[in-house]
């Protein structure tokens, strides 16, 4: 075990990473947002989902520093009295939420179809990457849209507000499976091409067992660093979706409900309720970004 | 060579398909292309022995041995090990018992080790795909005396692939090829990614294992000198056919085909006690457009109007199998 923590230290990808105080500073927001977003019913003030603890007195009361400001609402407070600070953070839950099952939803649809396309070949593997290419003539988030619009006429009235979050992680996961395919097959025919799938084959191992076994593994280097940057794509989607009313209900809101929510009063002075939530994206966006951007170069033997 | 050879392969051929994409093919008015590249190749390895394939790169032989272990079908021609004849096309589970028998050493031991297996586990692959072994304690030991036999610690088997030399890997893989108790090991170039030094070490190591568990080997390889240290027999591949095959000794001391000639006369010879050297030039030609008659008509300083029109066949002269009109017409005698 010390061993191990050692050689982890010891470690290429450790040495570039505290070399570079960016991604350092990136690891530690991105950590930030993670921690308020598991301990949020701990760290939040307030409980913003609770009607019974809200009160529309304390509505549109503006950050504590200013003049009006009040010491319980650090932030302020929105149109339902509610504390910008405790919605921002369960807010950044919901959006890490979509962008994590997101991303796994298209990463599994993505390298599934990607290494079995680039390991099978033929007309397999033309049918499928023909589909990756004609959905990526058409812009992520019209897929997306179209996607949620159809799930939502198929789920029942009554269940659209529970559902609403895994219609999201749905219409933005499967937006986004053409660029894991793409990069999974790329990387699945290099690898098929080395002996030890041969030997492999030699033995006579099932083709669905060489996959799984021997170039899954193999594949999943290149799919984490896009992983990674995909999980900043996918937050923004969940954003822009909520921003334009299609994503989460105001009730639970996300990052991109807030400040849509916000928006509505930025032209009557309100402007805490839209600005904290859009700082908090554009730095959690930002900060996994960095993160990828770091994991994709630093993977890369031609810039080490 | 009473004893009925325990591989042998009968008019084995095999083409691909190079052609350009169908719509290209249909805006151009071309042809399919194929290249050709193992044609009519017969031979027979004797149980224990060891027979090898030489050629320059692309003259065939990594293709015939690809097609014995299963890796490519054979285009025509048939296989037929230990007596009965190998149907490529049968299921995954009508195979199994014929390649539990039949495993490959490759060339490339940076390559032929998946890097994100422990060692233990690469070498118990083939153990745990033919379900050979019943417990994890017999798997352990099964895979520590893998390991010992071919020189390497059990204590290794928890290590990955990246912690070994090129010559350890290869070891690795000669376990993982032992691991199922072959017959029959077919060795695609094994030592010529290695260090000089090292390369005597595997080959030793090979000849070893040979002869305490009996194994017959095909050897695939351009270095005459390993060749002529491990094969009892030897064909020569040139462009996809077999133009002389000869008990290794014969081969070496008597070379009959001018191109075994040409390869015997490019090895560098240290005290130049050899004949005179007959300068041969040229390259192989393309196996998608081959020349006709004898394919290597347009290099040979022998040829005649009837190798450039007929195809020689393969006849018997001494020991060997020679095709070459010259040899047979008595034009060449060394």
């Amino acid at each position: 075990m010390t061993a191990a923590i050692r050689r982890f230290f010891d470690h290429d990808l450790w040495w570039s990473f505290s070399r570079s105080p960016l991604t350092v500073g990136a690891a530690l927001v991105t950590l930030a947002f993670l921690l308020a977003a598991l301990l949020a019913p701990w760290v939040a003030p307030h409980d913003p989902f609770d009607p019974a603890s809200l009160d529309l007195l304390d509505a549109f009361t503006p950050p504590v520093w200013t003049e009006r400001g009040d010491p319980r609402f650090l932030l302020g407070t929105d149109d339902q009295g509610r504390c910008v600070l405790s919605t921002i953070v369960w807010g950044s839950r919901i959006s890490l939420l979509v962008g994590f099952a997101a991303v796994l939803l298209s990463a599994a649809l993505g390298v599934a179809l990607g290494v079995s396309a680039g390991y099978l070949g033929g007309a397999y593997e033309a049918v499928v990457m023909r589909l990756a290419d004609v959905q990526l003539t058409i812009p992520g988030i019209l897929v997306a849209l179209t996607i949620n619009g159809v799930a939502r006429t198929l789920v029942p009235r009554e269940l659209q507000e529970a559902a609403a979050i895994w219609v999201l992680v749905l219409a933005i996961g499967i937006s986004d499976w053409p660029k894991y395919a793409r990069l999974a097959r790329g990387t699945t025919l290099v690898e098929k091409s080395k002996e030890y799938v041969a030997a492999a084959r030699v033995i006579g191992l099932h083709p669905l067992r060489i996959m799984v076994r021997h170039l899954l593994p193999n594949v999943m280097g290149p799919v984490l660093v896009i992983g990674t940057i995909g999980l900043a794509l996918a937050i923004i989607s969940e954003a822009t979706l909520s921003f334009l009313g299609v994503g989460v209900p105001p009730t639970t809101p996300s990052l991109g409900t807030l400040i849509r929510i916000g928006n509505d009063f930025l032209f009557s002075g309100e402007w805490w309720i839209t600005l904290f939530p859009s700082l908090a994206l554009v730095l959690l966006v930002l900060a996994v970004n960095l993160l990828g951007d770091w994991l994709r170069d630093a993977f890369n033997p031609k810039l080490r | 060579m009473s004893a009925p050879p325990l591989v042998a392969v009968e008019g084995l051929a095999r083409r691909f398909d190079v052609s350009r994409p169908w719509l290209a093919r249909l805006l151009t008015r071309e042809p399919r292309r194929w290249l050709q590249a193992v044609a009519g190749v017969d031979f027979a390895i004797p149980r224990g022995t060891t027979m090898a394939l030489v050629g320059e790169s692309g003259c065939g032989k990594s293709t015939v041995a690809r097609m014995l272990v299963g890796l490519l079908q054979p285009s025509a021609g048939r296989i037929l090990f230990d007596g009965s004849p190998l149907d490529p096309r049968a299921g995954r589970k009508a195979l199994a018992p014929v390649r539990r028998r039949m495993q490959m050493i490759f060339q490339d031991p940076y390559a032929s080790l998946d890097p994100r297996w422990r060692v233990a586990d690469i070498v118990a692959e083939p153990l745990d795909a033919f379900g050979l072994v019943a417990s994890r304690a017999e798997r352990r030991e099964r895979v520590a005396e893998l390991l010992r036999a071919v020189g390497l610690s059990p204590a290794d088997g928890s290590k990955y692939p990246h912690e070994f030399s090129g010559g350890q890997r290869q070891r690795i893989s000669i376990a993982r090829a032992l691991a199922s108790r072959p017959d029959f090991l077919v060795c695609d170039e094994p030592t010529s990614a290695l260090d000089v030094s090292v390369q005597a070490q595997i080959l030793n190591l090979m000849k070893d294992l040979q002869e305490r568990l009996g194994l017959t080997y095909l050897l695939i390889s351009h270095n005459l000198a390993v060749v002529s240290l491990m094969a009892d027999r030897v064909g020569v591949m040139y462009l996809g056919r077999i133009v002389e095959l000869a008990p290794a000794e014969e081969l070496f001391t008597r070379p009959r085909h001018p191109y075994t000639r040409l390869l015997l006369d490019t090895v560098p010879d240290l005290e130049l006690r050899r004949r005179e050297r007959v300068p041969v030039a040229g390259e192989v030609p393309s196996p998608i457009d081959p020349p006709a008659g004898c394919a290597f008509h347009p290099r040979c300083p022998w040829a005649n109007g009837r190798c450039r029109a007929e195809r020689p066949e393969p006849l018997p002269v001494g020991a060997a199998r020679v095709a070459c009109h010259a040899v047979e017409e008595g034009r060449l005698l060394a």
